[in-house]
């Protein structure tokens, strides 16, 4: 497996990433074309564009969901392109908790144990996933919810749990595709607080956006427009 | 994951899973029930089987006239008193003879020479008829040929003449008031008195002299059938032999094509039967594999539809950390339990449907009044083995994983992304 170490600081570099879909006999869809980006430990990134502009792609491709046509993705300055779809999974589970505008609970688990499931894929005790889960949701303020399936939960319960889940195995990165979109405007709030608390505790965010309110929270903002970085600028009025 | 993990989102699936996956099950269970209650009939049938015959006694020899029909020995009838041998029915072919018996005497290895008449009469105690089988015997000898245990008074003797002992379900079931020892019983008009019951059977039997009078369709030099004993079971085959070429040269006989007797031993008896009982459950066994088969796709087809269902959860699990053996656990384990709760089910239903077809035939036997068909003992007990449980078991749960093998694997390789945004 080739590592590639540029700077300890960097978590997660692009080169040239190009991602395209095969149409069969018609031309092949470019979705995201001659991207180069580096984040940083600790930095809170905003990435967003129109819609259409690449940003779901994005999402994938820097969450690991998904492998680009061209070019090298490098999470902790490992290339995933060289992993196993194992170790991927593996690493996707220890340094990377997602949060997803659908929140994606598993519907048959209660908010506990959907909690304590990546814990328990990257084969933690089952005491200790409950302690730290439990933890979790009663510091998103769910103490009485532990045992609630998702159906019994409302939007903003649903993805704080989600959140919790995102932080079970305390990744390095966290990355939200559309947190607030299923949220109404003080629970939006409340997510995203939560998420500049948790960059300010150093953990490195990724949020996808395409709402321009949420943009103040980011330290830098990336806007992306058919496919590649229009523009990139640093966010001097960051929210606090 | 740990697999215990696996095997609880597995259970998960399960218990959350639709009707369709409990439909599903019920194939199963059918099939396996199908399976199990054939066998456990099959099993309880040999069972009888050996215990019928280790009765009979490896030691005596049955000889009876005509040849083709001994061969299919069982079934079509020869037996249908289902008593011991030398209670048979005659058989088309010569009868045998009192020269025969006289041949049969001089065989080496063998002990006693027995000829037996039998056939139907009518019988009355108490101004009740009823109509039974009796058995002519030499009753100097009767005693030391017959494997029938006597439960109360004595066998019949040399000395004896219009005596009779009477098997138990004569002395209890047929009449309406049960025979006591002693008593005296009508057969065809003439008075016999009851010297002798007999532990278990529903024949009569009585000095070969008497029977005669009593059955007046046979002949007075003809026996219906001959027992012999042994001395020494050892050569059983060889004096079985012996008396073939015997009679076939006493009764002229050049080759097989002219043959009209028969010779049996209990032991030659037990494998037509078994080698017909395999070959019947080997049969019905595979009409049963057929409806498993049925249920094996059944089981598959439940899985592909359930991994459809379940492609937007398996790229949560995915994206939170999920390797793709995890995933080939949980839908192998998914469709291993359908496997398994299908054989429990399958394994209790086949178990009461063997025994109601067990306790039907049963009926059938008791009620009969009269001498039961062997084939009909032959049902009358399943035998539930726990080999047969666990064996079932683990079958149904090897076809719940053989037929969720592809649709385990298609989950495992799907990717994260595709999974993710399926709707």
């Amino acid at each position: 497996m080739a590592k590639n170490t540029q700077s300890d600081d960097v978590i997660l570099r692009l080169e040239n990433v190009w991602k395209k879909y095969d149409m069969g006999e018609a031309e092949p869809l470019i979705v995201l074309k001659e991207i180069t980006l580096k984040i940083k430990r600790g930095e809170f990134v905003t990435i967003t564009g129109p819609s259409g502009s690449g940003k779901s792609t994005m999402v994938n491709i820097v969450g690991a969901l998904d492998i680009s046509s061209w070019g090298s993705v490098y999470l902790k300055d490992i290339n995933i392109a060289e992993m196993s779809e194992s170790s991927l999974a593996y690493l996707r589970g220890k340094t990377i908790g997602f949060i997803f505008q659908q929140f994606n609970l598993l519907p048959t688990l209660s908010a506990l144990e959907n909690v304590m499931l990546p814990m328990q894929i990257v084969d933690e005790s089952d005491s200790k996933a409950k302690e730290r889960a439990t933890q979790l949701l009663e510091s998103l303020g769910l103490k009485d919810r532990l045992h609630h399936k998702p159906n019994q939960l409302s939007g903003g319960q649903q993805q704080r749990v989600a959140i919790a889940r995102a932080l079970s195995n305390d990744p390095e990165i966290i990355i939200a595709d559309e947190p607030t979109g299923n949220l109404d405007s003080k629970t939006g709030k409340f997510v995203m607080d939560f998420l500049s608390r948790l960059n300010d505790d150093g953990k490195t965010i990724i949020l996808i956006t395409h709402d321009i309110e949420l943009v103040k929270y980011a330290k830098r903002i990336i806007h992306l427009r058919d496919g590649m970085i229009e523009k990139e600028r640093i966010n001097k009025n960051e929210a606090k | 994951m740990r697999l215990k993990k696996s095997f609880q989102l597995a259970l998960n699936i399960l218990v959350h899973s639709k009707l369709r996956s409990w439909l599903t099950i019920i194939g199963i269970v059918i099939g396996i029930a199908a399976v199990v209650s054939i066998v456990s009939i099959s099993q309880g049938a040999q069972q009888t089987l050996e215990s019928s015959f280790s009765n009979l006694g490896a030691d005596i020899i049955t000889v009876s006239p005509g040849y083709s029909r001994a061969r299919g020995f069982g079934f079509g009838g020869e037996r249908e008193g289902g008593g011991p041998p030398g209670s048979s029915s005659s058989l088309s072919g010569k009868n045998l003879t009192a020269k025969d018996v006289m041949a049969l005497k001089s065989v080496q290895n063998v002990k006693y020479v027995m000829g037996t008449v039998s056939g139907r009469v009518d019988v009355s105690y108490l101004g009740k008829t009823a109509s039974l089988s009796v058995t002519g015997v030499d009753s100097s000898i009767w005693s030391d040929i017959t494997t029938e245990k006597i439960s109360s008074g004595r066998f019949l003797i040399g000395s004896d003449s219009y005596s009779v002992v009477i098997g138990n379900r004569v002395a209890t079931s047929v009449f309406e008031k049960a025979i006591p020892l002693n008593s005296k019983i009508t057969i065809e008009g003439k008075s016999f008195k009851v010297v002798g019951i007999l532990q278990e059977g529903s024949s009569i039997f009585m000095p070969e002299e008497s029977a005669r009078q009593v059955l007046t369709d046979v002949g007075s030099e003809e026996f219906g059938s001959i027992s012999v004993k042994i001395a020494d079971v050892n050569f059983a085959n060889q004096t079985l032999n012996d008396i073939t070429k015997k009679l076939m040269l006493s009764r002229g006989i050049l080759n097989d094509k002219g043959r009209d007797f028969s010779v049996s031993s209990p032991t030659s008896m037990q494998a037509t039967i078994q080698s017909t009982l395999n070959t019947m459950t080997i049969f019905l066994g595979a009409i049963a594999a057929i409806s498993l088969i049925v249920g094996a796709i059944g089981i598959a087809n439940s899985m592909f539809t359930s991994v459809l269902e379940k492609t937007r959860d398996i790229g949560i699990l995915k994206a939170i950390g999920s390797k793709n053996r995890d995933i080939l656990m949980i839908f192998l384990f998914n469709s291993g339990m359908i496997g398994f709760i299908g054989g429990l089910g399958g394994v209790i239903l086949g178990g009461v449907a063997a025994s109601l077809i067990s306790s039907m035939s049963g009926i059938t036997t008791s009620t009969g009044g009269g001498p039961g068909g062997f084939l009909s003992r032959l049902g009358s007990t399943a035998l539930l083995t726990p080999q047969l449980i666990i064996g079932a078991l683990f079958f149904a749960v090897l076809i719940g994983v053989i037929a969720g093998v592809v649709p385990a694997y298609r989950a495992s390789k799907l990717k994260p992304v595709d999974a993710l945004r399926y709707e």
